[in-house]
């Protein structure tokens, strides 16, 4: 074993360069492995257990319209036969805006007191929280401390039926059900005081009751939720109910975003990985050539091949757990910035966790590949002759064809030998090519992200209609509102619409977006495929949803919502993110045959120039409106407060691929130049006998690679940007994008692949430098 | 003749684990433009360290050399890079031909450092390769894919392609076997015969004999020197001129 161990020492101080470069790719490769693990196994199932530690049942239901009526017998009559456990209790419900980073959101909010702490199940609880304000304060959901940008002690401004409230943020909580913009609810808890205010100006001591129910074993929640529903309508048909089960909607919902970060991250893990495997491989066969002369010494000396490559094998293996450690220790400080973007927009506070499994995998990932690629590349080892290997394994006929004769062509001599260096490092340049393309997709990929959710948020894939403000009002104030608006001429395009949960068969629940006019809708890319519904049996259904139940357009389909059920016919296929792609539009003709509106609020939209024109709309429809208004919301305002979470996400792809890629590219150069230079020294020797300078012999070296580094950029450059699109749309598909066509600018893609070019040139003359330590003389007495 | 080459109290030495050792000391020569100059010696006398010191291959440790006047001791890296490839022109022992390279295109990658007219090169690379004997049938066939013999002489077509003011060759026919080491000389004697200037260091009596000047190196010193004239084939007198100067030294 010492002398094993021993030859391992000397392997490592011969090829010290080319270790830490392996080593620094090692880190790379398990720091990314270990990432994406975390962000699946740690941080992703974040919203499961804190939904566990809040004791958060399987499920929840809204019920609004007439809930004076709801009492314990209402309650167990529905819910009482399949729960081992129910909670209910009442709140202000209100449809508003709330201000969230930059902008606002529209959301469904939900306004408690104190006794909001106290449920059994359900449970809400505080995170942190500034004692010293002791009136008119309110705790916020903790995604407004961790993406909303609010801290305690700040001032929290919001408008409730039309009054604006000005309140200070005393804490912050977690919530299973109410903590995510994306379960699209927000639960508030609020001072005494503040809390019989909002009820004042509600008209009501409560508009809503929330249940809350933990089902027997064996009843699913999805049909529990549809037979409820159906059971309330029979009891009484004015209440309205919006159900949410706590893994299919409240759980997917908050982890929407985390999904997309984790999958993009792991997207980019695999592209590196394949880069890293491909150098790995590389490197450990170029180390095995550039130690022929020293193997052949060994043998001739009496090592034996299981001698020497169990020494380089040994080598390899420290290595990759010195790298696979350090990745780790990286992954871990690393981990909370990628974890601020994952789990903060869930809403929950989160502390990583070691992670075994994490930890392993990076570990094992990294060593058994390297353990592979190793004995593969050393198994040559065992037909070298000591003699062949003394002779740095030349062999006496070399038949290779004669590229670029430097007889024939007007290219000059530094560009005809440096074409001649890249077709003496075919292999390399190949490598080189595959790398640089994949980084440049991964570039080109991240650059779409951040045009489209960023720079210039492509609107009609986050939402389904674009305008410039948006109410919400009691039915019989609807009418008016629609005729106040049609009269302004700073507004346009009014149209109102209403939603509601209907359900396919006891399946699947969805939303439907009911318009009274489909056309009116800004959005018409939403409909990607066949046409809106126009008539009273007509729908258009989500194209994730069509795509799992095998629905196409043309078909009929049977959808069902307190009761009642009817066939409609599908007339188009949408794309939509919210609710995961599971929505349907129809008229309000068509949505009577299965929903009662009773009670139900009127959503109204309209367009108008800009944000400062839907303030002054708005506030003229206050001061019109007032006491009918449930909320007003500025579009262009509540787009920005939404877009918060893409923006980062997208900032922080872009940044991380940006900064990889340029890593990647500079290790891969840094070990095939450094590769390249010790298996020419001697030609580099003889030419600078010649008379050739360093400076030529560098350019030469660094232009060799520049073919393979150009056509790439111009081949993926190409290919990514026709590629990307139906990438984001696989990649998208499962959170109900299926067709989008998001903006690529191709300047951005041109300069892309002009920093690829130029950045790799660079460190490529940088790394040549190294032929200026070759010295003829040396190279002559040394053979 | 005029000199081409001078050197004033030329020294080398190296440095080893603390131990100095001088291979060179106070060399003062002068090399004759138009002369086949050979330097003879014992192992490790310094006669490779002097050739390579005098082509600007390696740096003295002290003392002058100047080529055509030039000092070219003072010269940096890429300055004698560019002295190297415009006035020199190089025979080594182990052919060093680049092994990726045609034969063609070796001559040619020290004919076109010089001249960007890739016409006027590739008629001249032609010649050169014809005058040592290498067929077009080679020219195009790689280092590893001809004989010792015909990779030196391709060697000393690259050397002189560029007509360069002095050929060095170090013991140029030191791994080859008698025949293929005549050609190899005789094509060097050509050569000088046609003026060109050669400095060649050999520890080969035969090798030596073609030469018209004979400095024998010593204990880093010049301990000798014979000027023998023109190369006659099948000159005894030479012959035994040189034989009784080498023994006078020691050889």
């Amino acid at each position: 074993m010492n002398k094993i161990l021993l030859l391992t020492g000397a392997h490592w101080r011969k090829n010290k360069g080319t270790s830490i470069g392996l080593v620094l790719l090692m880190i790379l490769a398990s720091m990314m492995i270990c990432i994406s693990l975390l962000l699946f196994t740690d941080a992703y199932p974040t919203a499961s257990r804190e939904s566990d530690r809040l004791n958060s049942g399987d499920g929840c239901c809204r019920l609004t319209g007439d809930i004076d009526a709801i009492d314990d017998a209402f309650i167990n009559d529905v819910f009482g036969n399949d729960s081992d456990d129910v909670y209910y209790y009442r709140t202000l419900y209100n449809m508003g805006s709330v201000p969230f980073g930059t902008g606002s959101l529209i959301i469904s909010c939900q306004f408690g007191g104190a006794d909001m702490w106290e449920r059994p199940i359900g449970r809400t609880e505080i995170v942190t929280e500034d004692t010293s304000i002791t009136s008119d304060y309110i705790y916020l959901p903790y995604q407004f401390y961790t993406s909303g940008g609010f801290n305690t002690g700040d001032t929290f401004d919001f408008e409730y039926h039309g009054t604006k409230l000005s309140l200070k943020v005393r804490g912050f909580l977690t919530t299973g059900y109410f903590g995510c913009n994306n379960s699209g609810v927000f639960e508030f808890v609020v001072d005494d005081d503040t809390l019989s205010r909002l009820r004042d100006l509600s008209g009501a001591d409560a508009t809503a009751v929330v249940v809350i129910y933990d089902l027997k074993d064996g009843v699913r929640p999805g049909k529990f939720m549809i037979k409820a529903s159906n059971r309330i309508a029979e009891v009484n048909s004015s209440v309205v109910v919006d159900g949410y089960s706590l893994r299919d909607d409240a759980i997917m919902n908050r982890t929407f975003m985390s999904l997309i970060i984790a999958v993009s991250i792991m997207v980019v893990t695999v592209v590196i990985l394949t880069v890293i495997l491909l150098m790995l491989t590389n490197s450990i066969t170029n180390y095995t050539r550039e130690n022929m002369k020293t193997l052949g010494a060994l043998k001739a000396i009496g090592y034996t091949s299981s001698d020497i490559k169990r020494s380089i094998l040994a080598l390899f293996v420290i290595l990759s757990v010195i790298g696979s450690a350090l990745g780790v220790a990286a992954a871990y400080s690393l981990i909370p910035l990628f974890a601020r973007f994952a789990v903060g927009q869930m809403g929950i506070p989160y502390t990583p966790s070691f992670s075994i499994i994490s930890v392993c995998c990076a570990v094992f990932a990294v060593l058994f590949f390297t353990v592979i690629v190793t004995l593969i590349s050393i198994r040559k080892i065992r037909n070298i002759e000591p003699i062949v290997a003394l002779r740095d394994g030349i062999e006496s006929h070399n038949f290779r064809k004669n590229h670029f004769r430097l007889d024939k062509g007007s290219r000059g001599l530094n560009r005809s030998l440096a074409l001649k260096t890249m077709m003496f490092n075919k292999k390399q340049n190949i490598i080189t090519f595959f790398v640089t393309g994949l980084v440049i997709f991964l570039c080109v990929v991240s650059l779409l992200m951040y045009e489209n959710f960023d720079r210039d948020p492509k609107l009609e894939v986050l939402t389904w209609d674009i305008c410039g403000g948006m109410l919400t009002t009691d039915d019989e104030t609807a009418d008016e509102i629609m005729s106040f608006l049609s009269d302004r001429s700073d507004a346009a395009n009014e149209r109102s619409f209403r939603t509601a949960g209907i359900y396919y068969k006891d399946e699947d629940s969805l939303n439907a977006y009911v318009y009274e006019d489909l056309s009116k809708i800004n959005n018409q890319h939403v409909c990607y495929k066949g046409r809106m519904p126009q008539y009273d049996n007509e729908i258009a259904i989500g194209g994730r949803f069509a795509k799992a139940y095998g629905y196409k357009v043309g078909e009929e389909i049977e959808m069902n919502c307190g009761g009642k059920s009817f066939s409609y016919l599908i007339t188009g296929l949408l794309q939509i993110t919210n609710n995961g792609g599971n929505i349907v539009f129809m008229t309000g003709e068509a949505s009577e045959h299965i929903i009662s509106w009773d009670g139900v609020p009127v959503q109204i939209a309209f367009d108008c120039a800009d944000s400062a024109a839907s303030d002054v709309i708005i506030e003229a429809l206050q001061s019109e409106f007032g006491d009918s208004l449930y909320s007003t919301t500025n579009f262009y305002e509540a787009i920005e407060g939404s877009l918060v979470t893409f923006r980062s996400l997208s900032k922080l792809m872009l940044i991380m691929v940006c900064s990889i890629s340029a890593a990647v590219i500079l290790l891969v150069l840094f070990l095939l130049i450094k590769a390249l230079i010790y298996n020419k020294r001697r030609d580099y020797g003889i030419y600078k006998a010649l008379g050739y300078t360093s400076r030529d012999l560098i350019l030469q070296t660094a232009i060799s690679f520049m073919p393979s580094i150009i056509l790439a950029s111009i081949v993926f450059s190409v290919v990514s940007y026709f590629a990307a699109n139906p990438y984001m749309n696989i990649a998208m598909g499962s959170f109900g994008i299926i067709e989008a066509d998001f903006d690529i600018p191709v300047v951005g893609v041109v300069i892309i692949g002009c920093c690829t070019v130029v950045l790799s040139f660079l460190f490529a003359v940088f790394e040549a430098r190294k032929i200026r330590k070759i010295e003829a003389y040396d190279m002559l007495v040394g053979e | 003749m005029a000199n081409i080459i001078t050197t004033k109290k030329l020294c080398k030495t190296f440095s080893n684990g603390g131990v100095q050792q001088h291979v060179l000391r106070n060399i003062d020569l002068e090399i004759r433009e138009g002369d086949f100059t050979v330097i003879m010696g014992a192992s490790g006398a310094g006669k490779s360290t002097l050739l390579y010191a005098l082509s600007g291959m390696d740096k003295p440790s002290l003392g002058e050399i100047l080529f055509d006047g030039e000092e070219i001791t003072k010269m940096t890296t890429d300055q004698l890079a560019l002295f190297r490839r415009k006035n020199c022109g190089f025979v080594f022992q182990q052919t060093y031909l680049v092994d990726s390279m045609s034969i063609m295109d070796n001559v040619l990658s020290a004919g076109l450092l010089v001249n960007n007219d890739k016409k006027e090169v590739v008629a001249k690379a032609k010649k050169v390769l014809t005058s040592v004997d290498i067929n077009e049938e080679l020219w195009n066939k790689f280092p590893s894919q001809v004989s010792g013999g015909e990779a030196q002489r391709a060697g000393i077509a690259r050397a002189l392609v560029n007509t360069p003011r002095m050929v060095f060759a170090d013991e140029p026919t030191g791994a080859l076997n008698s025949k293929t080491g005549k050609d190899v000389l005789d094509a060097l004697t050509k050569f000088n015969e046609n003026g060109q200037s050669i400095v060649m260091v050999t520890h080969d009596i035969t090798s030596a004999r073609r030469g018209s000047r004979i400095l024998y190196v010593k204990d880093g010193e010049i301990a000798g020197e014979l000027n023998l004239g023109k190369y006659v084939s099948g000159d005894r007198e030479r012959h035994m001129m040189l034989r009784d100067f080498l023994g006078g030294m020691g050889w």
